[in-house]
Protein backbone atom coordinates (compact mmCIF):
# COMPACT_ATOMS: atom_id res chain seq x y z
CA UNK A 1 0.00 0.00 0.00
CA UNK A 2 1.63 3.05 -0.94
CA UNK A 3 1.67 6.74 0.41
CA UNK A 4 -1.73 8.92 0.72
CA UNK A 5 -0.23 11.99 -0.74
CA UNK A 6 -4.29 13.20 -1.45
CA UNK A 7 -4.75 13.30 2.25
CA UNK A 8 -1.41 14.88 2.97
CA UNK A 9 -2.18 17.41 0.26
CA UNK A 10 -5.69 18.16 1.57
CA UNK A 11 -4.39 18.42 4.96
CA UNK A 12 -2.07 20.66 4.09
CA UNK A 13 -4.50 22.68 1.43
CA UNK A 14 -6.63 23.46 5.32
CA UNK A 15 -3.25 24.39 7.23
CA UNK A 16 -4.62 21.33 9.82
CA UNK A 17 -2.15 19.35 11.47
CA UNK A 18 -2.09 15.79 11.89
CA UNK A 19 -3.43 16.50 15.41
CA UNK A 20 -6.04 18.60 14.26
CA UNK A 21 -7.34 16.22 11.83
CA UNK A 22 -6.88 13.09 14.59
CA UNK A 23 -9.15 15.23 17.42
CA UNK A 24 -11.34 16.00 15.22
CA UNK A 25 -11.91 12.37 14.17
CA UNK A 26 -11.41 10.72 17.41
CA UNK A 27 -8.21 8.83 16.64
CA UNK A 28 -4.27 9.19 17.64
CA UNK A 29 -2.13 11.24 15.79
CA UNK A 30 -0.09 7.82 15.22
CA UNK A 31 -3.29 6.67 13.30
CA UNK A 32 -3.41 9.64 10.77
CA UNK A 33 -0.31 9.06 10.64
CA UNK A 34 -0.36 5.82 9.57
CA UNK A 35 -2.71 5.99 6.86
CA UNK A 36 -0.73 8.83 5.47
CA UNK A 37 2.61 7.29 5.31
CA UNK A 38 0.10 3.46 3.94
CA UNK A 39 1.08 1.91 7.15
CA UNK A 40 -2.73 1.48 7.86
CA UNK A 41 -5.98 0.54 5.99
CA UNK A 42 -8.54 2.66 7.38
CA UNK A 43 -12.39 1.79 7.82
CA UNK A 44 -14.96 2.96 5.63
CA UNK A 45 -16.01 4.63 9.10
CA UNK A 46 -12.70 6.57 10.17
CA UNK A 47 -12.18 7.82 6.15
CA UNK A 48 -15.96 9.39 6.03
CA UNK A 49 -14.96 10.80 9.25
CA UNK A 50 -11.73 12.28 7.56
CA UNK A 51 -13.10 13.40 4.44
CA UNK A 52 -16.02 15.09 6.36
CA UNK A 53 -13.49 16.86 8.43
CA UNK A 54 -11.31 18.01 4.95
CA UNK A 55 -14.62 18.61 3.32
CA UNK A 56 -13.99 16.15 0.49
CA UNK A 57 -15.63 13.22 -0.76
CA UNK A 58 -13.89 9.54 -0.63
CA UNK A 59 -12.98 9.55 -4.54
CA UNK A 60 -10.80 12.82 -3.60
CA UNK A 61 -8.95 11.26 -1.25
CA UNK A 62 -9.23 7.68 -0.99
CA UNK A 63 -9.92 6.38 -4.51
CA UNK A 64 -6.23 4.93 -6.09
CA UNK A 65 -5.13 5.79 -9.27
CA UNK A 66 -4.08 2.10 -10.18
CA UNK A 67 -8.08 1.62 -10.29
CA UNK A 68 -8.34 4.36 -13.08
CA UNK A 69 -6.02 2.55 -15.17
CA UNK A 70 -7.78 -0.75 -15.34
CA UNK A 71 -11.33 0.69 -16.41
CA UNK A 72 -12.42 -0.98 -19.53
CA UNK A 73 -12.64 1.30 -22.56
CA UNK A 74 -15.66 2.28 -24.22
CA UNK B 1 -16.62 8.31 17.82
CA UNK B 2 -15.96 7.36 21.11
CA UNK B 3 -12.81 9.30 22.08
CA UNK B 4 -12.59 7.54 25.86
CA UNK B 5 -11.51 4.05 24.32
CA UNK B 6 -8.81 3.10 21.64
CA UNK B 7 -9.36 3.98 18.17
CA UNK B 8 -9.58 0.85 15.52
CA UNK B 9 -5.67 0.75 15.22
CA UNK B 10 -5.02 0.65 18.17
CA UNK B 11 -7.82 -2.01 18.65
CA UNK B 12 -6.09 -4.12 16.19
CA UNK B 13 -2.14 -4.00 17.29
CA UNK B 14 -3.38 -4.62 20.75
CA UNK B 15 -5.40 -7.61 19.78
CA UNK B 16 -2.12 -8.40 17.90
CA UNK B 17 0.03 -8.26 20.03
CA UNK B 18 -2.31 -9.64 22.66
CA UNK B 19 -2.42 -12.91 20.18
CA UNK B 20 1.60 -12.70 20.66
CA UNK B 21 1.60 -12.61 23.98
CA UNK B 22 -0.63 -15.57 24.46
CA UNK B 23 1.25 -18.20 22.31
CA UNK B 24 4.71 -16.75 23.62
CA UNK B 25 2.86 -17.83 26.94
CA UNK B 26 1.96 -20.78 25.86
CA UNK B 27 5.24 -22.06 23.72
CA UNK B 28 7.05 -21.43 27.06
CA UNK B 29 4.87 -23.69 29.17
CA UNK B 30 5.18 -26.37 26.88
CA UNK B 31 8.99 -25.90 27.07
CA UNK B 32 9.19 -26.00 30.76
CA UNK B 33 6.23 -28.93 30.38
CA UNK B 34 9.01 -31.09 28.28
CA UNK B 35 12.19 -30.38 30.27
CA UNK B 36 9.85 -31.14 33.27
CA UNK B 37 9.72 -34.61 31.19
CA UNK B 38 13.15 -35.28 30.54
CA UNK B 39 13.72 -34.21 34.21
CA UNK B 40 15.25 -30.84 34.37
CA UNK B 41 13.60 -28.41 36.99
CA UNK B 42 15.04 -25.12 36.42
CA UNK B 43 12.75 -23.79 39.03
CA UNK B 44 10.28 -25.25 41.54
CA UNK B 45 6.64 -25.44 40.47
CA UNK B 46 4.87 -22.20 41.90
CA UNK B 47 7.53 -20.14 41.06
CA UNK B 48 8.28 -21.40 37.19
CA UNK B 49 4.67 -20.20 36.30
CA UNK B 50 4.70 -17.29 37.81
CA UNK B 51 8.30 -15.80 36.45
CA UNK B 52 6.91 -17.15 32.94
CA UNK B 53 3.56 -14.96 33.42
CA UNK B 54 5.28 -12.24 34.73
CA UNK B 55 7.57 -12.07 31.56
CA UNK B 56 4.86 -12.14 29.21
CA UNK B 57 2.57 -9.71 30.77
CA UNK B 58 5.29 -7.47 31.01
CA UNK B 59 6.13 -8.35 27.68
CA UNK B 60 2.53 -7.43 26.79
CA UNK B 61 2.28 -4.08 28.67
CA UNK B 62 5.96 -2.79 27.36
CA UNK B 63 4.93 -3.55 23.65
CA UNK B 64 1.39 -1.69 23.74
CA UNK B 65 2.70 1.47 25.59
CA UNK B 66 5.66 0.75 23.06
CA UNK B 67 3.31 0.92 20.02
CA UNK B 68 1.19 3.72 21.50
CA UNK B 69 -1.78 1.30 22.23
CA UNK B 70 -2.05 1.59 25.67
CA UNK B 71 -4.49 4.15 26.16
CA UNK B 72 -7.20 6.08 24.19
CA UNK B 73 -7.25 9.44 21.84
CA UNK B 74 -8.46 11.61 25.06
CA UNK B 75 -6.27 10.24 27.66
CA UNK B 76 -3.19 11.09 25.66
CA UNK B 77 -4.19 14.90 25.67
CA UNK B 78 -4.51 14.73 29.22
CA UNK B 79 -2.19 15.49 32.11
CA UNK B 80 -3.53 13.41 35.12
CA UNK B 81 -0.56 14.54 37.77
CA UNK B 82 -2.76 13.69 40.79
CA UNK B 83 -3.42 10.19 39.24
CA UNK B 84 -0.02 9.54 38.10
CA UNK B 85 1.74 10.65 41.30
CA UNK B 86 -0.77 8.32 43.22
CA UNK B 87 0.09 5.40 40.92
CA UNK B 88 4.40 6.01 41.22
CA UNK B 89 3.15 6.04 45.48
CA UNK B 90 1.19 3.02 45.03
CA UNK B 91 3.72 1.37 42.81
CA UNK B 92 6.92 2.53 45.42
CA UNK B 93 5.12 0.55 48.07
CA UNK B 94 4.02 -2.51 46.39
CA UNK B 95 7.51 -2.93 45.00
CA UNK B 96 8.83 -2.28 48.67
CA UNK B 97 5.82 -5.07 50.33
CA UNK B 98 7.03 -7.72 47.59
CA UNK B 99 10.33 -7.03 48.28
CA UNK B 100 10.03 -6.96 51.99
CA UNK B 101 7.74 -10.15 51.64
CA UNK B 102 10.61 -11.83 49.36
CA UNK B 103 13.44 -11.13 51.24
CA UNK B 104 13.83 -14.77 53.02
CA UNK B 105 12.04 -16.25 50.36
CA UNK B 106 14.20 -19.23 48.74
CA UNK B 107 13.32 -20.44 45.29
CA UNK B 108 15.09 -23.34 45.81
CA UNK B 109 13.26 -25.01 48.54
CA UNK B 110 10.00 -26.09 47.29
CA UNK B 111 7.31 -25.78 50.63
CA UNK B 112 8.49 -22.32 51.17
CA UNK B 113 7.28 -21.52 47.58
CA UNK B 114 3.77 -22.99 48.15
CA UNK B 115 3.42 -20.57 51.58
CA UNK B 116 4.48 -17.74 49.60
CA UNK B 117 2.70 -17.97 46.16
CA UNK B 118 -0.99 -17.31 48.13
CA UNK B 119 -0.41 -14.44 50.10
CA UNK B 120 1.30 -12.82 46.75
CA UNK B 121 -1.61 -13.68 44.33
CA UNK B 122 -3.75 -12.84 47.28
CA UNK B 123 -1.67 -9.14 47.55
CA UNK B 124 -1.44 -8.49 43.78
CA UNK B 125 -5.26 -9.44 43.60
CA UNK B 126 -6.03 -7.02 46.28
CA UNK B 127 -3.67 -3.96 45.29
CA UNK B 128 -5.24 -4.44 41.34
CA UNK B 129 -8.54 -3.64 42.92
CA UNK B 130 -7.84 -0.86 45.53
CA UNK B 131 -6.04 0.68 42.30
CA UNK B 132 -9.17 0.42 39.56
CA UNK B 133 -11.16 1.68 43.26
CA UNK B 134 -8.51 4.61 43.19
CA UNK B 135 -8.60 5.52 39.64
CA UNK B 136 -12.66 5.27 39.07
CA UNK B 137 -12.81 8.20 42.24
CA UNK B 138 -10.52 10.24 40.56
CA UNK B 139 -12.05 9.75 37.57
CA UNK B 140 -15.39 10.50 38.99
CA UNK B 141 -13.78 13.91 41.13
CA UNK B 142 -12.06 15.11 37.77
Amino acid sequence: MGKNLKLKSARAALDMSQKDIADAVGVTRQTINAIENGDYNPTIKLCTAICKVLGKTLNDIFWEDEADEKKPVG
Amino acid sequence: MKKNQLDEMQVQKRNSIGNQAFLLLMYLLMIDAGLYGFGFRWIEYPANIMIMVTVCAGIYLIRLINNHAYVGPSAENKRPVLRFILMVAIACSVAAGISMMLKNASFTNTAQINEMSAPIMFITAAIAIIIALATLLIKRSQ
